[in-house]
This record gives C-alpha cells, structure tokens and sequence, in this order.
C-alpha cells in the first residue's frame, strides 16, 4: 500500500488514450467525468455528463438541491457506482480495470489504489463517535496507510493545529460543535493528502453562526494550492472567492459553466438567474 | 432411520394434543396481558410501597426459570391447601411469568405518550380511572400491539414446559409415543415442524404489521 | 435446621448449572457472531443457510429442541451424552437469537461511518474492525445481556434430560425429603441471586462503554 505522501504516476497507453477524449485541455486533468449517467430506478440523476478536473484546481458546484452534484461527488469518491460512463482518475480508470486488454469492473484492490488519491468531506461530518478526536485523525495513518502510531499522532496534531483545534485532542466527537466537528473531519481528510478533495455541502448542517469558521478552514487550504478541489456549496460568496471555474446543475445535467465572475454576473440560462435572485434575496 | 409409515399414524395423536397447547398459549396470554397492566400502572403508582413492590416483583419472576416457578405453582401451593389441575398451574405459572414481560412492554407504550397528554387530561379534571381509559392507552396500545404479538409467539413456544408439570400437550404426548415404541425421532420431530409452521409465519406477519405501522407512524 | 441439609446437594447442582450456562455461552456467542455475519453476506448460499439455521430454532421450542437432540438424534446413530445435549443446544438456540441482536446491531451503525470509512480508504475487512463492530458491539450489550439471563434461566431445562444441574438436584431432594416449600423457595431464591447480579452487571458495563461517547 502507497504512503498517503506518495503520488503514483501511471504513464500508461491509458494516458495516450486520454488525450482523444480530453480536448479542452493540454494537461492531464486530475479527474476526467466521460459520459457519467446515474439512474435510481426510473429516476436519472446525472444525464451524461462530460466533466474535468485539473490538478490543483478549485471547481464550485452549485445549483438546487436533488439536481445531481452530490451524486457526482459521491461516484468519485465510490460510494456509489455509475450506471453508465466512465471515470478517470489521474488518468486511470476508476471503475474498471483493464485484465488482459479487457475491461472488467474493477476490484476492491484497485478501489484502494485510486481511492487514495483523493479525500472527501461530508455535510454530516461522519466522525466516528467511539474514537478521540485525535483518534479520528490519526486513524487512516495508521490503519490505511501503516505508519507507526507515534508518527500517525504527530502528522495528527499538527494538522489539527492547522485547523485551530489543538485543544480538543482527547475530546470525543459529542463534545464538539458543528463547526469543530467538521473541522476535526477536514483534517481527518487532509492528513491523507489526497490530491484532490471532495466537500460534499460541508456547512449545509451549521448552525449559521458556525459557517465562517468552517469556510476559512476550506480558504486556507484552498490557498495552499497544489490540492485540486471540488467544492459543492450553496455559499455563493463562498464559491465567488474560492473557486477557479463554478459549474451550475440543474436536473442531472451541467446548464453553465466559467469564470466565478462571468457565471455571477452574467448567468445566461434563466434557472441559474432564478437560483442566484433567490440568495440574492435572503 | 426415519419410518414415514409409522410418523403418518402417530400424527393424528400429537396433533390432536396441540388443542391442549393452543388453549394454555391464548388463556395464559389473556392472564398476561391483564396481570401485565396491572404491573404496569402500579410501578407508575405514587404510592411508593406499590411501586417498588410491584417493580421487585417484575425482577424476581424475570430472574428466574419458568420451569421452576411452575413446579413452585403445582408443588407448592398444595402445601398451603390450593389444589390446581396441571392445565391451570401451567396458564398461570405463563400468565404470571409473561406478565412481567408484557409489563414493560407497555411501559415503553406509555413512556411513548407525550408529557401534554397527562396534562391536557389533568385540566380536563378527568379522574385518574378516566385519564388511564380514555386518554393513555387508547394511545400508548396500538404502537406496541406488535410486540405482544411476538411475545404470544413466544409463550406458545414455551408451553411445552408445561409437560414438567405432567400436563400431556403436543410434546407429551409424542414423548409418551415415544416411550412405548422406543422410537423418538418421528415423534419429536413432527412437534418440531408443528411449532415451526405455526410460529414462523406468525412471526412473519407480526414483522410485516411492524413495518407498516412504523410506515403509518412516519 | 432443613436448610444446612438441603444446600450442600443444591449448590452442587448450582456448579453443573454454572458451567452449562459458561459453555453455553460461549458456544452461543461465536454462533452468534458467525450466524449474525452469514445473514448479512453478499452470497446468497450463506444467507439463505444462515436464515434457515435461525428461522428453525427460533421457530420451534427449546424444550423441543433439546428432547430433540437427546431422545431422537441417537435414532440416526449420533448419541450425545446429557451435558453435551444440553450444551449444544442451549448454545444453537441462544446462538439463533443472538444473531438477530449482532445483525441489528451492524444495520443500526449509521451509513455514513461506512462512508467515511470508504472515503478514508479503509480496506473492508478494517472498515468492520475499526469502525462498525467497535460502535454495533455498545449497541449489541442490551441485547446479549437480556440473551444471558435468558439462557441462565433456560440452562434449568436441562434436568428435563437427567443432567445433575440445580433444579434435577431440587426434584430429586424433593422426592426425598417432601420439604417441598423450603426445597422450591430456595431454588427460586438462588437463581435470583445469580441472575441479578448478572442483569446488574451488564447494564454497568453498558454505562460504561456509553460515557463520554454519544
């Protein structure tokens, strides 16, 4: 198993594949969505959808609640598999694996080996409540990744530091609020040093008075830069000053993408006209 | 090994005996249900004798073997003059042990009634008879309805322990079969499936009633 | 003085009583776990074996189950002697219920500690190790400390089988001796005084476990 340090390059013939699909970029993008569709049942959540990520890059989804961005996010990290499509990671694919030049689904091994690259934080936090909070953190160091425990409590603390909890190492998860909960869980993600990360509405269950704290959490990594970020938000300031590119969705599909500025101040489409009068309004 | 012959004549006899266990489960049950509201409402008792009585009581009879307190019922009481036939030692050793159960049964289904409730019925000057009838079980009843039912099912499982106390139902009965022919596996072995296709679907329709009570609740 | 006579024969019965309900137990608890695993396995062979394990001895009587297996298996060439009848049967019967207590228990761990434990990238085998049974067993004690007192209560069985355990010491005492209220109080008396401390136990132990945590 890979270091959570360490980056694994595949410069395959999958790599070469790649640059057919991928036409708006030269640079191999960190995650490539290819003709991604999601159906529960009769309902079809994500229609096809096209999609990049470029290393290091800070992409906002934004749009109405059930129109398909947590989906996407959650295909990402394997919570949930596509019904149809594929998706690269790093240029590998994530779902499949190729065993003698046949694509087959992919297996619980090849799971872990992508998966690795990339960390998620989620609108309920998912702490685990039987674990300190240095515990939580430290808990994928040393059973993921198979650094010794003093080590894995180091790399802990001093990232929990970096989020401002240095206090709270041997409180349990129950004795914090919302706000530090979820910090606790962007440093659980963080120590992983996933070269992407996922934040699956990670201030949607705050206490309004607890958004801030959480949200200049995510500005300070963001500004770190090398992580390449897919921020699912309804902060629309939020997503103005993090994101390089906001993607707006609307009924499993991607309406309108740009510039944070172009998309605010100019949204062609009346439903993202709809949605942002409406956080103009509140 | 097995003898379908033989297990096709002894059937008739074991079945007929499960008359003698289907009545002890129902009066038994009926004993429990009362006797359990009994218990029920006398933990909640302001008087603190009773409630702490009756809790006592609750944790004696549930700490200890059925089996036991119905050789208790039919051994014993004679002693102090009470004679009782094994049919009715066996319904009320069950009726009294179930009643313990079901009393904390429906405990939860009062503790499930909202505080407002006691009040509302309190500035209504309702008496306490009538707080209790009208207003708190008609309420705290139906959500636990199925779990009585799981606990019927149990007790109808248990009353081959009534055979202890020499009462000949389905599982005595087959061990006298057995006894004469030396042959005990065709016996027992059809009182297993007897209690087998009679509790699984049982419990099986008290699970689907769960279910959709918990869907009506929601 | 009855009482000094009687309790040296009783308590005998009381240390055959004590080691059935241990062995038991025991067997009760790996069964539990192995049946609780099976019912929730993606392979439906396992399911279905494991469903049909609990179905049946939860489906029929214990009393049935060991008559069963004392009277009726040696009819089919497998004769076992009373304390292992007993053992086993106990331990499968109890084994059946507690499955329900081990699966419930890893249904009721919410999704999103799987999630989290996925999106960490923990191997499924250190997903349940680490995450799910540690949180499912708090979850389980209610269940298992119910199950205990319930198989302690149901180790009394056994002397239906003529296996020397406390309650056969009290039937054949009674025969003896016709104190049958001083024998029959006291054998009330005594499994209270071990089942009690038992309940007591397992409910600290359950306040323990749950402090601080939730």
């Amino acid at each position: 198993m890979s270091t959570p340090l360490k980056l694994v390059k595949n410069l395959s013939d999958e790599e070469n594949n790649y640059q057919d699909i991928s036409k708006k970029k030269q640079k191999q993008p960190m995650v490539c969505y290819d003709k991604i569709s999601k159906s529960y049942g009769d309902l079809q959540v994500l229609k096809k959808i096209d999609f990049d990520i470029a290393p290091g890059e800070k992409v906002a989804l934004i749009g109405p609640s059930g129109s398909g961005k947590t989906t996407l996010a959650r295909l990402l990290m394997t919570l949930e598999e596509p019904t149809s499509g594929t998706i690269k990671v790093d240029g590998e694919l994530l779902w499949h694996q190729k065993i003698k030049g046949k694509k087959v689904k992919a297996n619980e091994k090849h799971l872990q080996k992508i998966r690795g690259k990339i960390g998620m934080v989620f609108q309920h936090f998912n702490l685990f409540p039987h674990m300190t909070i240095l515990d939580n953190v430290a808990a994928a160091p040393i059973h993921v990744a198979g650094i010794p425990r003093a080590e894995a409590e180091e790399q802990a603390i001093s990232i929990l530091e970096k989020v401002g909890l240095s206090d709270k190492f041997n409180a349990y998860p129950s004795q914090l609020s919302g706000g530090q909960k979820q910090r606790v869980a962007i440093a659980r993600a963080l120590v992983m040093r996933p070269q992407i990360m996922l934040f699956d509405e990670p201030t949607s269950a705050l206490d309004p008075e607890l958004v801030g704290e959480v949200l200049g959490v995510i500005k300070d990594i963001a500004q770190e830069g090398e992580m390449a970020m897919l921020l699912i938000t309804h902060e629309m300031d939020f997503a103005k000053d993090v994101a390089d590119r906001v993607a707006f969705f609307d009924e499993g599909r991607i309406v309108e993408e740009g510039k944070p500025e172009e998309l605010f101040y100019n949204p062609r489409s009346t439903r993202l006209q709809d949605l942002l009068s409406r956080f103009r309004g509140r | 090994m097995w003898n379908w012959d033989y297990a096709i004549k002894i059937f008739p006899e074991i079945f007929a005996a499960l008359k003698i266990t289907v009545t002890a489960t129902f009066v038994g049950f009926a004993l429990a249900m009362l006797l359990g509201l009994v218990l029920a409402i006398s933990r909640r008792s302001s008087v603190k004798t009773v409630a702490y009585g009756s809790k006592g009581l609750i944790e004696f009879i549930r700490n200890t073997p059925l089996l036991v307190q119905l050789y208790f019922i039919f051994y014993v009481l004679p002693e102090v003059g009470i004679y009782l036939s094994p049919l009715s030692a066996g319904i009320i050793g069950l009726g009294i042990h179930y009643s313990t159960y079901l009393s904390e049964v429906y405990r939860s289904g009062i503790e499930a009634v909202p505080q407002g409730q006691w009040e509302a019925a309190k500035a209504l000057n309702f008496s306490p008879w009538q707080v209790w009838s009208k207003i708190i079980i008609p309420q705290g009843l139906p959500p636990v309805i199925p779990v009585l039912g799981n606990y019927l099912i149990t007790m109808f499982k248990e009353t081959p322990l009534l055979s202890a106390i020499t009462l000949v139902e389905i599982l005595q009965t087959a061990k006298i079969i057995g006894s004469h022919s030396f042959r005990y596996l065709e016996a027992f072995t059809i009182v297993g499936i007897l209690f087998l296709i009679l509790s699984y679907p049982s419990s099986v329709m008290v699970r689907r009633l769960e279910m959709r009570m918990n869907k009506s609740l929601r | 003085m009855t009482i000094l006579y009687l309790l040296p024969t009783l308590l005998q019965g009381l240390k055959i009583t004590l080691i059935i309900t241990f062995l038991a137990m025991l067997l009760a608890f790996v069964l539990a776990f192995l049946a609780g695993f099976g019912r929730l396995s993606k392979f439906r062979v396992v399911r279905f074996l494991t469903a049909f394990y609990v179905e049946v001895f939860r489906g029929t009587s214990l009393l049935v189950q060991l008559f069963w297996i004392y009277f009726a298996l040696p009819l089919i060439g497998i004769s076992l002697p009373p304390l292992a009848a007993g053992v086993l049967t106990l331990g499968l019967n109890y084994g059946a219920y507690g499955s329900e207590v081990v699966r419930s228990a890893i249904l009721a761990v919410p999704k999103g500690q799987t999630e989290a434990g996925i999106a960490l990238n923990f191997s499924p085998w250190r997903r349940l190790r680490h995450i799910i049974l540690p949180q499912a067993f708090v979850m389980m004690l209610p269940g298992f400390g119910n199950l205990q007192i319930e198989l302690l209560k149901g180790t009394s069985l056994v002397s239906l089988i003529t296996l020397a355990d406390l309650t056969y010491q009290a039937t054949i005492l009674n025969a003896s001796t016709m104190e049958t209220t001083m024998i029959y109080s006291l054998l009330l008396v005594i499994y209270f005084l071990i089942a009690w401390p038992l309940t007591r136990g397992i409910r600290w132990v359950e306040n323990r476990l749950s402090v601080g945590r939730y």
